[in-house]
């Protein structure tokens, strides 16, 4: 039974939030949802989890008491002590005591979170409260498990504590979903959604989305003249180089277009294809 | 069921560390239980008074309670007892004269006028027949309320802005992390503190000086002292009340947390300062509460000046009070902001977390 | 050359516990140098050490050789995490502000977001936030940048474009120095440092620092059998796609630790985070022994 969502179109007034968006999200994998801040990423995952209603579109997901959720604003409660935070979490879901402080203490320990049992989550680090709040999210077993940008703005060791929780949660049969805005991340799930302003830009696994990139790129010392220069983009010290057809002949190195260059080229494409559609509309 | 129960204990362990909370509903009650119990009075149990004229001694012998005398001077004559009662000195006096008797009142202190007519008819109803006994307010002969709430409205005004919305306005930047970005601008800390409180001491001046305005225009509330002596003990309580905001907002992380500390400084000194309640039937153990706080010195010095007209030289210990009361409060503003201008980390205690905030 | 900022030996204590050891750093006019840590590794003391904003305990900061001072500010153009810049202002305004503090003209924003010129901060996207914050960084045309975490939370393209900013002035003759927690981030930098428990343990381009380094990678159909079999030989493996990777053991370890389950090891040349996490946590683990 996978979860997921389809055609999902999500309206706030005369915004849209998204639109015609699908994914799944099958047991025992991790899903990406790849985005900018705006690109609708958080409203995905709230209709997901039933925490916001679409305007259109068909959601499955497990009964609320299957599902885990972190959000992106505020996972614990900083006025309660890590011990106190799970406590709650775990009565709240009707978890046994035992079987609650065998599986806490043991992410706990993995997280080296054990020695801060009884510090106010409000002190501690962003890496370490981030943390808290997942153990929090899959303490109960959920089958789905929803973190939205849990990695954003947290040091790499925590980082890599998250993921090994994440890890943790998909061998134990949870459909992983986060959301993220960073691509090296998206690039250890095993299927990416990337979105722009509400809709899809490019899907699949990291693998695909990158061999799927029509045309070449090309890396030069220097931002090309002309009409290529509106398909540059700088990485690094060097300047990439978008050419969207094969025959037209492209300058610099050729290389094999990785995750980071397929999005940035899914991105391109649809500004140029806005701007040419509003130069014909004025 | 358990989920509610969880819900519940959850509440609680965050009510026990919410130490403002907490302090908030223990101090209140107290707050009120001493007001209500004590303070809150418009009785005059005892009125100091000063008998003069020739037959100053006899009178003085014979004049009941609620008077206390607290002096007599044969010699005195209606001058002597208009100075008096200008400078504040004394409530009220027994002027001794040949034609009579004539009581002179302070209209600007209302209950304590009131409670003085009261006892003189109530002395003249038990021994009729006896010495003509005439009643004359001073300053505000109409009695009206509203003479002497508007020097305390523009007491409060003052206040208000000067601690709740200066802390407000300072916290302000601390939440929104924008200290942090003034703290790299090439800016003196004292640029910021004064470019931070001059707004603030200018509309509370403005608000005051409208009050008072419509207060003379709407109502015809008197104003019969100087200018420059309500101006200059404006300004030395501005002082005051914007250290008390800067201070306050130097130990509040969110404007949620000033506001609580600005109400549990502003509601004690409303209640104890003269400003409703005067001070005069509060019983002594309570009454000296008032003699700590700011507000009852500006208060005096603003009924004072408009009502009687009295002068800086008369009401110089207020004046002086506000002056250190605001050095120090001032002073140690300045030098918290100081500290606080760098970048802000959580209020902690120890060198770890002071680490840990700076590390992250 | 003068460098733009130099910290030589800086040692910072906070009471008895040490911040800082001993750290190096510098950077000269035109490179981006991307200091990188984790969680109470000193980057941010540093970081607040160099700006002039805390003393060392010991040892030297020059900035553009001189002492950190008032006047070394007008020279800095800094975005720290939280963007400072007020929400209740427009951009014009906050621009106004800034230029009036460092002197001369307030700043100008990018043609695409001038449109918004008039719309209060708060109410503006993240993305365009962090352009109004870099063009108030910039506009006093400061010779050194310093920037926390410049790109969290953007999206490819437009991350693309804030670098590019970042980079016309480091063309201009200007340097950046730039803290960041991310690998993609750091892969945009000229050069690293980095940052563990208060020393620089590492220092160079991306291949400098990686070095040598390789990893176990292990493919296999029954991922979860494998994170098993691997955690209970007390071997940390982490989960990318599809396959395990395994760092700090030698594959013939991890061969014999996943017993019976059918996979393939291999070795690999360890990324940028990898190499990261080893220095990090190789120092805590040296620290504590």
């Amino acid at each position: 039974m996978s979860w997921g969502v389809r055609g999902m179109t999500v309206r706030f007034g005369d915004h849209t939030a998204l639109e015609g968006v699908s994914l799944e999200v099958p047991p025992g994998r991790v899903t990406t949802v790849v985005g900018g801040d705006g690109a609708g990423k958080t409203t995905l995952l709230r209709c997901l989890v039933g925490a916001l209603a679409p305007d259109d579109g068909e959601v499955r997901r497990p009964e609320e008491r299957r599902i885990g959720y972190l959000s992106s604003t505020s996972g614990t409660y900083p006025d309660l002590t890590v011990r106190e935070n799970l406590d709650f979490a775990a009565t709240t879901y009707g978890l046994s005591a035992t079987e609650t402080r065998d599986r806490a203490a043991i992410f706990l320990d993995r997280t080296g979170l054990t020695d801060a049992h009884d510090r106010l989550a409000g002190n501690l680090s962003g890496g370490m409260r981030q943390k808290l709040g997942v153990v929090r999210a899959m303490l109960h077993r959920p089958e789905l498990l929803v973190l939205d940008e849990p990695t954003t703005g947290i040091d790499p060791v925590s980082r890599s504590d998250l993921w090994w929780l994440i890890a943790r949660a998909a061998a134990e049969g949870a459909g992983v979903v986060l959301a993220t805005a960073y691509l090296d991340e998206a690039e250890r799930a095993s299927w990416v959604l990337a979105l722009d302003d509400g809709r899809p830009l490019a899907e699949g696994t990291p693998e695909t989305i990158a061999a799927a990139v029509p045309g070449t790129i090309a890396v030069t010392a220097e931002r090309p003249g002309g009409d290529a220069s509106r398909r540059s983009w700088r990485r690094g010290s060097r300047w990439r180089t978008w050419t969207p057809t094969e025959d037209v002949a492209p300058r610099g190195a050729r290389v094999q277009p990785d995750l980071h260059d397929a999005v940035t080229v899914a991105a391109l494409a649809r500004e140029l294809e806005r701007e040419a559609v509003g130069g014909e509309a004025a | 069921m358990t989920a509610v129960w969880a819900m519940i204990v959850k509440e609680f362990r965050q009510l026990r560390r919410d130490r403002r909370t907490l302090a908030m509903l223990i101090f209140m009650p107290i707050l009120m239980l001493v007001v209500f119990g004590y303070a809150a009075s418009f009785d005059v149990k005892e009125i100091p008074v000063r008998v003069l004229g020739p037959a100053a001694d006899r009178v003085a012998a014979v004049l009941p309670a609620p008077f206390e005398v607290e002096g007599v001077d044969p010699s005195g004559g209606r001058e002597d007892a208009v100075t008096a009662l200008t400078d504040g000195e004394v409530p009220v006096i027994f002027l001794t004269a040949k034609g009579g008797l004539r009581v002179l009142v302070d209209g600007s202190q209302i209950f304590i006028a009131t409670g003085t007519r009261a006892a003189v008819s109530s002395i003249t109803e038990r021994a009729p027949g006896g010495v003509a006994v005439e009643v004359e307010v001073l300053f505000n002969p109409d009695l009206e309320t509203s003479a002497i709430m508007v020097p305390g409205l523009a007491a409060m005004i003052l206040l208000f802005v000067g601690t709740i919305i200066t802390s407000l306005g300072v916290v302000r930047e601390r939440q929104a992390g924008t200290l942090e970005q003034l703290a790299v601008m090439p800016l003196r800390p004292a640029d910021v503190f004064l470019g931070k409180i001059a707004p603030y001491f200018v509309v509370a001046a403005l608000d005051m000086v409208v009050v008072i305005v419509a207060g003379i225009w709407l109502f015809d509330v008197p104003f019969r002292g100087s200018v420059l002596a309500l101006a200059l003990g404006a300004v030395l309580f501005l002082f005051v009340t914007l250290g008390l905001g800067v201070l306050i907002s130097s130990v509040s992380e969110n404007q949620g947390q000033a506001i609580q500390l600005a109400l549990m400084m502003l509601l004690p000194q409303v209640m104890l300062s003269g400003l409703i309640f005067p001070l005069s039937s509060m019983p002594a153990g309570v009454r000296w509460i008032g003699y700590l706080l700011p507000l009852t010195y500006f208060v005096e010095i603003a009924r004072g000046v408009m009502i009687r007209g009295a002068s800086i030289v008369t009401l110089w210990p207020s004046y002086v009070f506000l002056a250190i009361f605001g050095a120090v409060v001032f002073g140690l503003a300045t030098l918290r902001f100081r500290r606080s201008l760098a970048p802000a980390g959580r209020r902690r205690h120890g060198a770890e977390r002071e680490l840990e905030a700076v590390g992250s | 050359m003068t460098p733009l900022a130099e910290a030589t030996d800086v040692t910072r204590r906070f009471g008895h516990l040490l911040a800082v050891v001993r750290a190096g750093l510098r950077v000269d006019p035109g490179e981006v140098v991307g200091l990188l840590g984790a969680n109470g590794a000193g980057k941010t003391t540093l970081i607040r050490i160099l700006l002039g904003l805390l003393p060392p305990s010991d040892g030297a900061v020059q900035l553009f050789g001189v002492s950190p001072s008032r006047e070394t500010r007008r020279r800095i153009g800094y975005v720290p995490q939280g963007l400072g810049l007020y929400d209740d202002l427009t951009p014009r305004e906050n621009l106004a502000f800034a230029g009036a503090v460092f002197g001369g003209e307030p700043g100008t924003l990018p043609p695409s977001i001038a449109s918004m010129a008039d719309v209060p901060v708060g109410r503006l996207s993240l993305g365009v936030q962090r352009r109004v914050a870099f063009a108030q960084a910039l506009a006093h045309r400061p010779d050194l940048l310093v920037l926390d975490e410049p790109t969290s939370g953007v999206d490819p393209l437009a991350r693309a474009r804030l670098w590019e900013t970042v980079r016309q002035a480091a063309d201009a003759g200007a340097g950046a120095l730039v803290t960041t927690h991310h690998m993609e981030e750091a892969e945009e930098c000229d050069r690293l440092v980095v940052m563990a428990d208060g020393r620089v343990v590492a220092e160079g381009t991306v291949a400098d620092i990686v070095g040598d380094t390789r990893v176990a990678v292990v493919r296999t159909g029954e991922w979860e059998r494998a994170f098993e079999a691997l955690e209970a030989h007390g071997m940390t493996a982490a989960l990318v796609g599809r396959t395990l990777r395994v760092p700090g053991v030698d594959p013939q370890a991890v061969s014999r630790a996943l017993g019976d389950v059918r996979a393939e090891v291999s070795e690999a040349r360890a990324t940028l985070e990898e190499r990261f996490l080893q220095l990090t946590v190789g120092e805590r683990a040296g620290a504590a022994a």
